[in-house]
């Protein structure tokens, strides 16, 4: 109990020092008027008509698949570490998921009121066509793959509490698929980057080779498509019931 | 004059979450709450890196390039983007990191029957079951 007290009072004279410094001090310069130098020279060159870049208005968007392609690159290589090492700690053997399904045939089937239902089926339909709105439309406003994704994914999770997992899978998004559609998407991430390589002989990811705004516009696709199937991957191994995954696991342990 | 206090106080506040988030993470034993409060500490320092790239103009646009304006216009205008491209990285980071934590948890609730550090560990030390 007295530590508790002790790391409280030290962050708060922490907390004290460093917001004198940046309120008072401005450190940090927050919101000041004249532009930064670095962010004035994005604002400059982000355009089309300089050449240089990927033909996006929009100048973050520019930014991230451009100036900083390699490190969005590399956050979706991060993404999928996250994603198999998630699935690699609640994989099951064979005979695991054979009894898994043994035991999901006995459980009674249950799904939720009719109200909710209906209502569900229309908020999914909204929910799939904004997301698909910000990804497709990335390049030109603010979103892109990685956030249609995610609003994508909340559609799905919705799906899984106002229907079973059941459904879903008797319709069929089964693993097998929603791993499939991960991997495609990634491939289409992984072919546009080096697509200028082998046909306009460029370097890797100088999308601005590329016609038009395919490029930006297939990456944005591969991302939501990569985003969207690794949350679901994700979603439906966690969405087991309970006590069958505790009792599986439960008696490999002993 | 109140545009500047607005973002004295929203800064302050800022922080106020950041250093609460860092007592949460160092203080709660039970693991859900820790990832919890690491989540607060990352959103609030997420947008103080936002609030760092806005500009005390009034009529302030996004980082997006319009048709009818000049190059001057934009700049005098537009907001810095450099932080909204940091930040839109670390997002789905977070997101990573949050997807990788939860699972551990969960399995290791599944396992074990608690997601208690200290208890985690002494199953850890072989100390009990």
């Amino acid at each position: 109990m007295r530590r508790d007290v002790y790391v409280a009072v030290s962050f708060l004279l922490a907390f004290l020092v460093i917001s004198y410094a940046i309120t008072v001090k401005d450190v940090l310069g927050i919101a000041q008027n004249p532009l930064r130098t670095l962010g004035e020279f994005y604002l400059s060159h982000a355009f089309a008509h300089e050449g240089l870049t990927s033909h996006s208005p929009e100048v973050v968007t520019a930014i991230v698949w451009n100036y900083r392609g390699f490190d969005t690159l590399f956050e979706t290589f991060v993404f999928f570490l996250a994603i198999m090492g998630a699935l690699s700690v609640l994989r099951l053997t064979k005979e695991q998921e054979k009894s898994v399904r043994d035991l999901e045939a006995r459980e009674p089937h249950r799904q939720m009121d009719l109200i909710v239902r209906a209502t569900v089926k229309l908020v999914v339909i909204m929910i799939v066509s904004i997301s698909a709105s910000i990804a497709l439309h990335g390049h030109l406003t603010p979103g892109g793959g990685f956030q249609g994704g995610s609003a994508m994914a909340v559609a799905a999770l919705l799906l899984f509490a106002a229907f079973s997992k059941f459904t879903l899978e008797r319709k069929g998004l089964t693993l097998r698929h929603t791993v499939s559609a991960y991997a495609l998407g990634l491939a289409l991430i992984l072919t546009t980057v080096l697509v200028p390589v082998f046909l306009y002989g460029g370097k890797i990811l100088q999308i601005n080779l590329l016609p038009g705004e395919t490029g930006l516009f297939n990456l944005d696709v591969g991302e939501y498509t990569a985003v969207t199937f690794g949350f679901l991957t994700v979603f439906l191994v966690l969405g087991i019931s309970e006590w069958i995954f505790k009792s599986v696991l439960r008696r490999e342990v002993r | 004059m109140i545009a500047s206090f607005l973002i004295f106080y929203i800064t302050i506040t800022l922080f106020a979450m950041t250093f609460l988030g860092i007592y949460g993470v160092a203080t709660r034993s039970n693991l859900i709450k820790k990832i919890i409060m690491l989540n607060v500490m990352g959103d609030a320092i997420n947008m103080l890196f936002v609030l760092v790239g806005y500009r005390l103009v009034y009529p302030v646009f996004p980082p997006i390039y319009e048709k009818h304006l000049t190059v001057e216009e934009f700049l005098g205008r537009a907001v810095d983007p450099v932080p909204q491209a940091l930040v839109l990285t670390a997002v789905v980071i977070g997101m990573a990191m949050n997807i990788l934590l939860t699972t551990y948890a969960i399995q290791f609730y599944r396992l074990h029957g608690t997601v208690d550090a200290r208890d985690m560990a002494e199953i850890m030390r072989g100390e009990r079951e």
